[in-house]
């Protein structure tokens, strides 16, 4: 098992680039720009709500609510906009803070009267499914009134010029070289000793690439997606938050054991109704730019987007019981998915054979990761 | 009478044990026990905590099966070799244990015939079920309806339920571990009256009680266990309290303890002091903890100590905000007090830490590596706003690391790797990086080497010479008497007696453990 544990990191990565080659040779218009772009705004749909279900699961809780949350809060603003003339940065704004108050509120009724989060959620799902369907009135709500551009329609259609792109792009990689530099400099004054140099040139300049062949892809297209960007600064904000707070250490604890947690003094109901007030601004960022991105809320908006944003945790390494996982392991799950989904569509896969296959690698993907050794967080 | 002066004929044993060992990794629980049981005998068994009385009948009924322990069993004169319970139970023992093995959703007559319904072809024969079920509980004079579900009973009924269902197996040797810790008086008259009445018809059993009078009044023989081997056998008409509670004490020490410096001046003001407490466990129930007062001073060790369910866990997780409602009384920390409602957090800010008994499932985050554990409770201490200082805070981790000589590669070991002494060592210095003033330590030696226990009880004397208050709840009896400047016994939630360490005798603080003050 030593090799197998090595190896570990890379069986993820290897995964997705086998997948990714074999939709390049079946299809070469898999890599053209348009389709990569095209991937890259699925991609952050998914992946922004993923972020959001992954503080939920470190608790050890579970958001069955989310897709048809997604679905509500993106016809509720699209509501708003067209039939009572709002204007979009009013209609998502209440959006966002209505979605905040609803998953506080649920947070509180699982973690203060223990209620099991599977079955409040469970009956969100069925709840926010009607409502959605009742205010949009089961027809096709438009994001906009006429021809004209807004801000609700621009979230996705809107693309950061080639220029502007790289500029932002630099900017991230200059932040983060300062970053890395600072937390380097601070070990050392702690007398801590140091990563070797070059090995940290090699990590940032790795990352510098990842990040710069954004721009790149998007060059021969139309540009920067703007929800590349939400998901940047979503994914950025997670790390953060698990990576370098107390609320994120706290998460952790929680999940990995509640009991002990509660007794080493963490107010453990306040830790968890934060976590859901957080996927609650998730699934209304999500319901804003999956709406803008089919055009119109319909009923269809949000469907089984919950199972998407759980399978990415999962195979992301995520542990369902709680206490175990990371945010590079959540972006690489949904990456898995969203390239596995975008590829049978051009290669246009029957829907029924798109949904048994992304069953058997979500389940592939569980038996590994408890085959081949535990996943540490 | 008349059964007692049967039992003086001595007719042949039913079941026999001869020189039965048991070993664990690490431990010897049982170390020769010698003991027999006849028809129609309450032998009843006595010891203190971790006499091996619990072992012992686990390896009776077939938990421990046979070629996992050393020495011979015999039932009805013939070698005995349960593979497990199944065995037992064939053989015509049961064992009924302060876990309830009943099914809560199922009537008393299901559970009364769990397992064993009768049938009609492949279907169940209820009404047969059900005539049978009553007419076991009218033999025992229970006053329930056999379709009752059982999680409506109080928890005497349940016990006198799986009595029943015991009896209802044929059983010849009926094993009661602390049947009466949960009955109230007339549960327990009622109890006894059909002890003595199975006693009349045969059936032989096993009692084992913390209540000396009720051992007394019901037993025919007694045998007292210590540290693993029988230590005496008697005939209940020429026990006393003070003749049993004799051989139960007297336990070996198993670590050296450090010279304690001399206690505090008497006039020193207490850090910690606890007037009239009296707690509920949940709102609406009657008291658990009664009338508590007791103090500690800075630089002083205070132990508590009782017997298993005397409150003792309950009492040190009510003062770190963890357990009960509090009917009565007021907690201090140095003069301010502690509100009755708040949780651990407010207890720590005040410098009060616990450190639970079980700290695999109350003390750590398994999954989690020593530093992760370590500075938990205490990340206040490295907040900024722009994160956790994370580089201070690794600093922080090995200090207390060094100082507890916590034995790991790095920070970065997964802490449900580490033995149990070191685990300990991390829940010591989790709680300590936050500074107390009073310490809380359940049972802190529980499952840990001579040698680190060696090295906890040395920390112990360093907390208090820097003027902490120390509370040491053990089940030892040596620990608390080398380890403490005064101790509290505590006997049902209530105080039993307080002792300073001019006082401390194993037989004094047993006694008063055992309600017993006035007989030692």
């Amino acid at each position: 098992m030593r090799a197998s544990s090595t190896l570990r990191p890379l069986v993820m990565p290897l995964a997705l680039a086998t997948i990714g080659a074999y939709f390049a040779l079946a299809e070469p218009a898999f890599l053209g720009s348009r389709n990569l772009t095209q991937l890259m705004i699925e991609y952050s749909i998914t992946a922004t709500l993923a972020l959001g279900m992954f503080l939920v699961i470190l608790t050890g809780q579970i958001d069955l609510s989310v897709g048809s949350g997604v679905g509500l809060i993106g016809g509720l603003a699209a509501v708003l906009v067209f039939k009572h003339g709002w204007s979009a940065p009013a209609a998502l704004g209440l959006g966002f803070v209505l979605a905040v108050a609803t998953w506080s509120l649920m947070g509180a009724l699982i973690i203060k009267q223990r209620v099991p989060s599977f079955i409040i959620t469970l009956g969100g799902l069925l709840i926010f499914k009607g409502l959605f369907w009742k205010i949009i009135d089961n027809s096709t709500i438009p994001v906009s009134r006429g021809d004209e551009d807004n801000l609700y329609s621009l979230l996705t259609t809107y693309y950061l010029p080639t220029i502007a792109g790289a500029g932002v792009a630099a900017a991230a990689v200059l932040g983060l070289a300062w970053l890395s530099w600072r937390a380097r400099r601070e070990r050392a004054a702690a007398g801590l000793p140091l990563e070797r140099g070059a090995w940290a040139v090699v990590k940032l300049l790795a990352a510098a690439g990842a990040i710069g062949a954004v721009p790149w892809i998007c060059a021969h297209f139309r540009g920067v997606p703007l929800s590349v960007l939400i998901l940047a600064g979503v994914a950025s904000l997670v790390y953060f938050l698990t990576q370098h707070t107390r609320f994120g250490r706290h998460l952790y604890a929680i999940g990995g054991n509640e009991e002990a947690a509660v007794l080493a003094g963490i107010s453990v109901p306040r830790v968890v109704v934060a976590a859901f007030a957080f996927m609650g601004a998730m699934v209304a960022v999500t319901g804003f730019t999956v709406t803008a991105y089919s055009g119109a809320s319909t009923p269809t908006v949000g469907d089984l987007m919950e199972l998407d944003a759980i399978a990415a945790c999962v195979i992301g390494g995520t542990s369902l019981k709680g206490g175990r996982g990371s945010v590079v392991g959540v972006l690489l799950g949904a990456l898995i998915m969203a390239t596995l989904l975008n590829g049978m569509t051009l290669l246009a896969v029957p829907p029924e054979l798109k949904f048994i296959a992304r069953g058997a690698v979500l389940g592939l993907a569980v038996w590994a990761d408890v085959r081949f050794g535990r996943n540490r967080a | 009478m008349s059964a007692r002066a049967a039992g003086s004929l001595m007719p042949s044993p039913w079941l026999e044990a001869h020189d039965l060992c048991k070993r664990f990794p690490g431990v010897v629980a049982l170390k020769g026990v010698n003991f027999d049981v006849r028809p129609g005998e309450i032998h009843a068994l006595c010891g203190e905590n971790g006499a091996g009385k619990s072992t012992l009948i686990k390896l009776l009924c077939g938990i421990h099966p046979h070629g996992s322990y050393e020495g011979s069993l015999r039932v009805a004169g013939q070698p005995a070799a349960f593979r497990g319970v199944r065995d037992a139970e064939r053989a015509g023992i049961a064992a009924i244990t302060q876990e309830f093995a009943l099914v809560d959703e199922l009537s008393v007559a299901e559970n009364i015939f769990l397992g064993r319904e009768p049938r009609r072809g492949w279907r169940i024969d209820w009404p047969r079920l059900h005539a049978e079920a009553a007419g076991l509980l009218r033999q025992f004079g229970l006053p329930i309806s056999p379709e009752t579900p059982v999680r409506e009973l109080g928890v005497g009924h349940k016990q006198l339920v799986e009595i029943v269902r015991a009896l209802g197996k044929h059983s010849r040797l009926l094993i009661l571990d602390e049947p009466t810790a949960a009955l109230t008086e007339q549960e327990v008259a009622v109890l006894m009256e059909n002890l003595r009445r199975l006693r009349r018809e045969g059936t032989a059993c096993i009692y084992i009680s913390h209540r000396l009078e009720e051992v007394l009044a019901l037993a025919d023989r007694i045998t007292v266990l210590r540290d693993g081997a029988t230590v005496a056998s008697l005939e209940a008409g020429e026990a006393t309290i003070p003749g049993l509670i004799r051989p139960m004490v007297g336990r070996e020490l198993t670590a050296q303890f450090p010279a304690r410096p001399p206690p505090p001046a008497t006039q020193t003001a207490p850090l910690l002091a606890v007037r009239n407490l009296r707690v509920a466990p949940a709102a609406g129930a009657p008291a658990f903890l009664r009338d508590l007062s007791f103090h500690v001073r800075p630089g002083e060790v205070l132990g508590v100590g009782g017997l298993m369910g005397a409150g003792r866990t309950e009492l040190l997780l009510h003062l770190f905000g963890g357990w009960g409602r509090r009917l009565a009384g007021s907690v201090e920390l140095a003069g301010a007090v502690l509100p009755a409602t708040g949780g651990p957090r407010e207890a720590i800010d005040a410098g009060l830490v616990l450190v639970s008994e079980d700290r695999r499932r109350f003390g750590l985050i398994l999954d989690q590596d020593v530093g992760f554990n370590l500075s938990l409770s205490s990340l206040g201490q490295f907040a900024r706003w722009r994160g956790l200082d994370r580089p201070r805070e690794h600093l922080a981790n090995q200090r207390w690391m060094d100082r507890l000589r916590i034995k790991a590669a790095s920070q970065a070991v997964r802490v449900g790797g580490l033995s149990g002494g070191n685990q300990q060592k991390v829940v010591l210095g989790r709680v300590l990086m936050t500074g107390p003033r009073v310490i809380l330590l359940d049972e802190p030696t529980r499952g840990i080497d001579v040698g680190a226990k060696r090295e906890i009880y040395e920390l112990v004397g360093e907390l208090t010479a820097g003027g902490a208050a120390v509370l040491v709840v053990s089940s030892e009896l040596p620990e608390l008497i080398g380890l403490c400047d005064r101790i509290v016994m505590l006997h049902q939630g209530a105080v039993g007696g307080e002792f300073s360490r001019a006082d401390f005798s194993p037989e004094r603080l047993l006694a008063a453990a055992l309600g017993q003050a006035a007989a030692a």
